[in-house]
């Protein structure tokens, strides 16, 4: 008897071994609960693979950009809204990767390891989601793009609320096209990465203000013929759109003159432009938008490029890339007196019964530019609108800016992105733009048109 | 004044029981269709009937005590009938039957197992009552789910393997007196042998690896001899990888083991339900009745442990394991007084086969062992695993000297 009650001691090994199984059960899902439960097999959230149970998003107006009714995911009943705003919202079949309704599952369906989806079942609905978003201004800039493709960003540069995304080419949710285009499901707000042409000359401004005391009074030479002025840098030529002569930094910038920018860069130097460019995020993993949503980062790669190579690269062409988003947060610290604001598009997050879930803060504690660095910067900027664009595109805005053509290709037939990045000097109207048209001619007649009208109904629904 | 306090705790725990059973039959009532109320009535009536009645006349007339085991047994028989009643309210009588049959035979068995000389005498009938039913299976069952191990009688099926458990763990214990002598192991070897030799036959590899462990346990139990165990285990191991290797069809069964996830739609499919709707439970689940794993197959069967976290949430699922663990640990606690080393490993081996068979269960549907398709004792639904548990329990019953204190033991 003895020797059996000491052999069944030994049986507590199984019960450590069970137990031991049993914690890794629990772990594992724990872990990996989220994950699993936002699967799309999850019936209780899906149907035929599409998100069907969740809460509202709402843009900034309480208008509400999708919902469940009756079990069904409803959209806008708007079609340009819907349009204007899917990428941003996101599909529920998760095509759209950065989408809200993607990145916000957990809080859109009221997900959390205490309770399941309980709240699912007791509310018919998950959390509402309100973000900073206005539909109307979304609609006003997929109307201005009018069909062609590209991106429109707007936000509010004291805040970082970011009032409009609208990236082309885009469907209707409710009649997804059989033909997929590309880009369709891409967020090219957050996601693109575009040559930045001449919009990139603020940045190889930045970086001279900030190096060359000596700046207004350099003088810089465009000679050639033609209409076609050049300029050797190194081993070769960089040309410009216009032959504009001997040209001082102002005048240069309004008329983007290539060959005083190139020669700007050359005179700066890899180290410097790449040390200016980095300062400001480039080469950096960008913070996700309300830590939720990634986004592409900007890029500069100077390693090894000949002295050509860095001139092109001055006036935006080379290898640098820009993301919409980021160059939207630059031009919004030159607005803001150098300090960049964190870029945000969920502002708060409630439950079914009315608890406040998440409110998002304005953070800015990123210093950009100098404060005079960033005061010089917007006199120029201001002076491209008021000397070369034109005041009249956005009256009552005080607005600033810089265009871009960018080359993307070197067939000749190929046709150039057009770019804007610019922001209402009128502190009555705090907010940033960046425009891009892809195959497009010159920005002044694509981009800035585009700017021009998003602007006009900015102004008019925040008068 | 510890018998007082034990009889408190009887009621205390009796009533904590009885209102969980309470709250499911109206959860069910009030949700279900109205066609179903008469069905879900009686089985819950007659369920909470019997269980008072075994708790009442077990106290009243036998003069006992203590009823760990049972509460226990009672309470996860209950779960397993609330969701059978949930998911096929149709069934639910049928379950409740399987049920009231394995507690008469939980309570028939604890009077055969009183006398030791009968037991010691039916070893042999036993055995070949074992090797027979398992024979017949063999030859006239027909292939459910890729295993032969069903045998249908009119419009009943039947798993005698389920049964025969109950005998192997029997026969396995009743040659205590010739403890120690590695010549009565041979025997036991090779009745066990002949046991799960034919339930590979029948490709129920989950059943033959429950037979493998218990002959394990029974004979480490009976012998000590860690290193003839060693060999066995090392011979099935190499007998387990040669049948791998030359029948790859077996191995196909588990291909998905480990990666579920790759195998989504196909031989994944069963387990990686049960993890997303486990984890769409929360501590506290959807409730009764508001899950959806109950609509893939097998889930009131094999995948009951997912629906129980799905619906009734990970705390409860993990009271249910932990009532495993629980049935092991009296066995082993009890088996220092016992009357017999009879009752002894008895008891040890019908808790620990019940603890591995869980494991099976939980483990395999979460993907850290592989799906071997066998059931949760007492939770899940099906007529011959219910009275097997039941009848299984009687052997862990009997390792109490409380149990037959009243009525004299013929020593």
């Amino acid at each position: 008897m003895k020797s059996i009650s000491r052999r069944a001691l030994t049986l507590y090994l199984l019960i450590f071994v069970f137990l031991a199984g049993s914690v890794l059960t629990y772990y594992r899902l724990a872990v990996n609960a989220d994950k699993w439960a936002m699967n799309k097999a999850n019936r209780h959230l899906y149907t035929d693979g599409g998100l069907a149970t969740a809460g509202d998003i709402t843009d900034r107006n309480g208008n509400v950009l999708v919902s469940t009714v009756n079990g069904v995911r409803t959209y806008s009943n708007d079609v340009s809204v819907r349009k204007a705003t899917l990428q941003t919202v996101g599909d529920g079949a998760g095509y759209i990767a950065g989408g809200i309704q993607t990145s916000f599952k957990d809080e859109l369906t009221g997900y959390t390891i205490l309770d399941g989806i309980f709240n699912l079942k007791r509310y018919g609905k998950g959390n509402d989601v309100a973000t900073t978003l206005d539909s109307d201004i979304c609609k006003a800039a997929y109307s201005a793009m009018n069909g062609q493709d590209g991106v429109v960003g707007v936000m509010n540069y004291k805040t970082g609320e970011i009032i409009c995304i609208v990236s082309t080419p885009t469907y209707d949710p409710l009649n997804k096209p059989a033909e997929e285009k590309e880009g369709m499901y891409l967020n090219k707000f957050f996601k693109g990465l575009y040559t930045p042409g001449s919009t990139f000359k603020i940045i190889t401004l930045a970086s001279a203000i900030d190096n060359m005391p000596n700046l207004e009074n350099m003088t810089f030479e465009c000679k050639g013929k033609n209409g076609k002025g050049q300029i050797q840098i190194g081993e070769g030529y960089v040309f410009c759109s216009g032959v504009h002569g001997n040209i001082k930094i102002e005048k240069a910038f309004n008329q983007s003159c290539n060959c005083a920018f190139a020669s700007l860069a050359d005179a700066l130097g890899k180290d410097k432009l790449t040390a200016t460019a980095e300062k400001l995020g480039f080469n950096t993993q960008m913070n996700k938008i309300n830590g939720k949503i990634s986004r592409s980062s900007s890029i500069i790669k100077l390693d090894g490029s000949s002295a050509l190579d860095v001139g092109w690269a001055g006036i935006g062409q080379y290898t640098t890339l820009v993301n919409p988003c980021h160059l939207l947060t630059v031009v919004s610290a030159i607005a803001n007196g150098g300090t960049a604001v964190e870029p945000y598009l969920v502002s708060k997050i409630t439950t079914p019964s009315g608890k406040t879930l998440y409110t998002s803060k304005t953070n800015n504690s990123t210093e950009y530019f100098s404060p005079t660095t960033a005061q010089k910067l917007q006199k120029y900027m201001r002076s491209n609108v008021e000397n070369n664009y034109g005041d009249y595109r956005f009256s009552g805005l005080t607005m600033c800016g810089k265009t871009g053509t960018a080359e993307i290709s070197d067939s000749e037939d190929a046709k150039p992105n057009a770019l804007f990045a610019g922001f209402s000097s009128n502190p009555d109207y705090p907010f940033a733009i960046i425009v891009v048209v892809e195959n497009s001619t010159y920005s002044i007649k694509t981009a800035v048109p585009v700017a021009s009208k998003v602007m006009a109904a900015v102004k008019k629904a925040y008068s | 004044m510890k018998q007082k306090g034990k009889n408190v705790n009887l009621a205390i725990m009796l009533a904590v029981i009885t209102l969980f059973q309470l709250i499911c039959a109206f959860t069910l009532i009030e949700k279900g269709e109205s066609k179903n109320r008469l069905n879900i009535i009686i089985t819950f009536a007659g369920y909470i009937a019997a269980e008072y009645l075994y708790f009442i006349g077990s106290r009243l007339f036998l003069g006992r005590r203590s009823f760990e085991v049972e509460l226990i047994a009672f309470l996860l028989t209950s779960i397993g009938l609330s969701v059978t009643a949930s998911v096929y309210p149709s069934l639910a009588v049928k379950q409740l039957v399987a049920a009231l049959l394995g507690i008469a035979g939980f309570v028939v068995l604890q009077i055969i197992l009183r006398d030791i000389d009968f037991c010691m005498r039916m070893r042999y009938p036993a055995a070949f009552l074992a090797f027979a039913l398992l024979a017949f299976t063999l030859v006239f069952a027909k292939f459910t789910n890729g295993a032969k191990n069903w045998i249908y009688i009119g419009g009943l099926s039947i798993q005698p393997s389920e049964i025969v458990k109950v005998l192997f763990i029997f026969v396995g214990a009743a040659t205590l007196e010739k403890l120690q002598s590695n010549k009565s192991l041979t025997k036991y070897l090779i009745f066990a042998l002949g046991c799960i030799g034919t339930l590979f036959l029948m490709y129920d590899f989950g059943t033959a690896l429950i037979f493998f462990f218990t002959f394990l346990v029974i004979s480490f139990m009976r012998s000590g001899d860690v290193r003839t165990l060693i060999l066995v285990c090392a011979a099935a191991l190499m007998g387990g990888v040669l049948i791998l290797r030359f029948k790859p069809y077996v191995a196909s069964r588990f291909e998905a083991f480990g990666h579920v996830w790759d195998y989504f739609d196909s031989s994944g499919y069963q387990q990686t339900r049960v993890m997303i709707y486990s984890a769409s439970g929360g501590l506290f689940g959807v409730g009764l009745g508001n899950g959806k794993l109950r609509n893939i197959f097998a889930a009131t069967e094999d995948l009951i442990f997912g629906v129980i976290c799905e619906e009734f949430g990970w705390i409860m699922a993990a009271a249910i394991l932990l009532s495993y663990g629980a049935l092991l640990v009296y066995s082993i606690k009890h088996s220092r007084y016992a009357r017999s080393s009879f009752y002894a490993i008895c008891a040890c081996a019908a808790s620990a086969l019940m603890l591995f068979q869980a494991s099976l269960n939980v483990f395999g549907v979460n993907d850290i062992l592989p799906m071997t398709g066998v059931t949760l004792p007492f939770v899940s639904r099906g007529g011959s695993s219910i009275i097997s548990c039941w009848m299984l329990l009687a052997f862990i019953k009997a390792v109490d000297r409380g149990t037959y204190r009243y009525g004299g033991v013929r020593q």
